[in-house]
This record gives structure tokens, C-alpha cells and sequence, in this order.
């Protein structure tokens, strides 16, 4: 583990610094599990069929929102998990509270590549349940032309150094 | 068929059920959120959570399943939405909770953009099994307004 990961490994709410920006990671939507997610979990027709998605307004089949936000998920936890110290057993991940701003600016498409990045822009002062603090950051996708087609502010708890453990920095 | 022209401010609809097994919570785990507590149902009793639930995001996704099958049960086309203004989670979805909406139309406005399609905004709240509050969220959904000279009423 080089020292940089290791400085990451180790974090804890007290160490994570507004303003810090993360790239991580980016996705390719293809036809079929857009339609899949589609008929699945919101079947309206410009996620699921390709004819009826020819429409005047969508013009095409178009990934569910939620499938973007599916997405998000898991390219964050990928990239967490380089990062975060107890994520495979579950001990510090700090669950998602709720977000708000959550805006889907154009369509995705089968074939657009989806750039994700964050940027924590606020610390809330409010301790929960006496262990958790709240990270708020901005999350964006950019498609492959460089527009940004999704966008969003989360609150994730995460653990507030131990008394037991000295500041490391 | 129901036009955004035909909808009231205040109306409420109540969706179906849902009952989200462990088998579900897996498969959309592997796929999209592969944290231990959605993953494991060991690990999950020694987390946060206390036991084994759905991603936070599949429980927005079977609301989103639950939104639209009421949408079409009322005979109201929908276009999409634009966003979601905000969404809390309270507690966790466990494997066999039963979920299901109230869903309240709290504004109706016309669209900027799209001139032939109006802006449904809804109050979402999902509860389970037992009608604690699951999720709540404010979004709003595009649907097609009357055509002009349209003699449907």
C-alpha cells in the first residue's frame, strides 16, 4: 500500500476536507440493461421499447433516472472500497441520509459514456446517535460530449474519530 | 385516459404492494450496490442496519415501479420526470417488507421547455408492512397536456 492509500485507509469524519474533488469512475449504458432496468423498475415506454421511445419529447430509448443513480452506486462503492478502511466488513460505512437537488438534465443513451465525479462541499455540525458525522458532496455525471447530464447533493454519514484515537494529521 | 389538463392539485393516489425478498435484495446488490449489509445476511445483523435490507437506491427504483404502475392504472401517460427536488431515508427495507405509496399532486404547472407538456409535482411517501415511513420524496413527472382542439373531456 503506497503512503497515500494509506493515508486515505485511515480517514475518519474529522479528516475529510471540503473542497476535496474526486473523479471516480465512468460507465458505458448499453441497450439491453437499460431496457432491463427499465422493465424492471419504471417501465414507462422510452425506457423499455425502442419504437415507442421515438416520441417527439425522448426521440429514442433513454436510461431511467434511477438506473443512472444504480450506476452511481456502484462505481462509488468500487472506488470507496480503495479508501475506506472496515468496508468489507461493514464496520465504517455511514449510510446515505437523504439528497436533495437531484436534476436529470439530458437523456443517456445506449452507447454514452457517463463520467462521474464529487466534491465535498459541506460538513454539516450536527453529530448523530453520538458516532456519525454528515459529508455533504455534489455529485455530476458528464456524458461523453463533456455535458453534464446529472446532478446531485447527498448526505452520507461517516464515523467521527474515537476519543480512544489520536489525530493522525 | 387522463390529460395533465384533467388533474387536480390535492388529488392523492395510493399505489399497490410490493414485497422485496432476500433473493431481490441480492440481485440488485451484485449488480449496483455490493455493500456487505445488502450482500450478507450475517454480516448485515452486525451493521448499522441491524439486519439484512435493500440498497437505499432499490427502494427509490421499487418506488419509482410502484409511481408508474399507478400512473397507468389511472390512465395518466407519463413522459419522464426532471428530477427530485429532495428524498430522505428513514428506516431500512428488510428482506419480506411489504412496501407501498401514498402519493399526493401537490402543484401543476406548465413546462418552459416542452410546450405541449405539463409538470406534475407529487409528494412521494413510501411506508411498509407495519405504515412506518420508509422514504419520502417531492418530485415532479411531464405529462401530455390536451391537444388543441381536442373535444375529450
Amino acid at each position: 500500500m503506497s503512503d497515500i492509500e494509506h493515508v486515505y485507509r485511515s480517514r475518519w469524519f474529522e479528516d475529510i476536507p471540503v473542497g476535496e474533488f474526486h473523479v471516480f469512475g465512468n460507465h458505458t449504458f448499453g441497450e439491453k440493461e437499460i431496457i432491463d432496468f427499465g422493465v424492471a423498475y419504471d417501465p414507462q415506454p422510452m425506457h423499455t421499447d425502442i419504437d415507442a421511445a421515438r416520441d417527439d419529447l425522448h426521440l429514442g430509448l433513454v436510461a431511467s433516472g434511477w438506473h443512472i443513480c444504480a450506476v452511481w452506486m456502484r462505481l462509488m462503492v468500487t472506488y470507496m472500497e480503495r479508501y475506506a478502511t472496515g468496508v468489507r466488513d461493514g464496520r465504517r460505512n455511514g449510510a446515505g441520509i437523504g439528497f436533495q437537488n437531484m436534476q436529470w438534465l439530458k437523456p443517456v443513451r445506449p452507447g454514452h459514456n457517463l463520467t462521474y465525479t464529487y466534491e465535498i462541499i459541506e460538513k454539516p455540525d450536527k453529530v448523530i446517535k453520538e458516532r456519525w458525522g454528515i459529508i455533504r458532496s455534489r455529485n455530476e455525471a458528464y456524458n461523453q460530449y463533456g455535458e453534464l447530464v446529472f446532478s446531485f447533493e447527498i448526505d452520507i454519514l461517516a464515523e467521527r474519530r474515537p476519543a480512544s484515537e489520536a489525530a493522525k494529521f | 385516459m387522463q390529460y395533465w389538463d384533467d388533474l387536480s392539485v390535492g388529488t392523492n393516489f395510493q399505489t399497490g404492494s410490493t414485497t422485496i425478498d432476500a433473493s431481490a435484495i441480492v440481485e440488485y446488490a451484485t449488480d449496483f450496490d455490493p455493500q456487505p449489509y445488502h450482500l450478507d445476511a450475517a454480516v448485515a445483523e452486525k451493521s448499522i442496519f441491524g439486519g439484512h435490507c435493500a440498497s437505499g437506491w432499490q427502494v427509490c427504483a421499487l418506488m419509482m415501479r410502484l409511481f408508474v404502475d399507478t400512473l397507468r392504472r389511472e390512465g395518466i401517460p407519463s413522459a419522464g420526470s426532471t428530477g427530485v427536488e429532495s428524498l430522505r431515508w428513514y428506516i431500512p427495507v428488510f428482506a419480506n417488507d411489504t412496501l407501498h405509496a401514498t402519493i399526493d399532486v401537490t402543484d401543476l404547472r406548465r413546462n418552459a421547455v416542452h410546450k405541449d407538456h405539463g409538470e406534475m409535482h407529487c409528494e412521494i411517501t413510501v411506508l411498509n408492512q407495519l405504515d412506518a415511513r420508509v422514504i419520502k420524496l417531492n418530485t415532479c413527472m411531464l405529462i401530455p397536456c390536451k391537444p388543441e382542439g381536442d373535444s375529450h373531456v
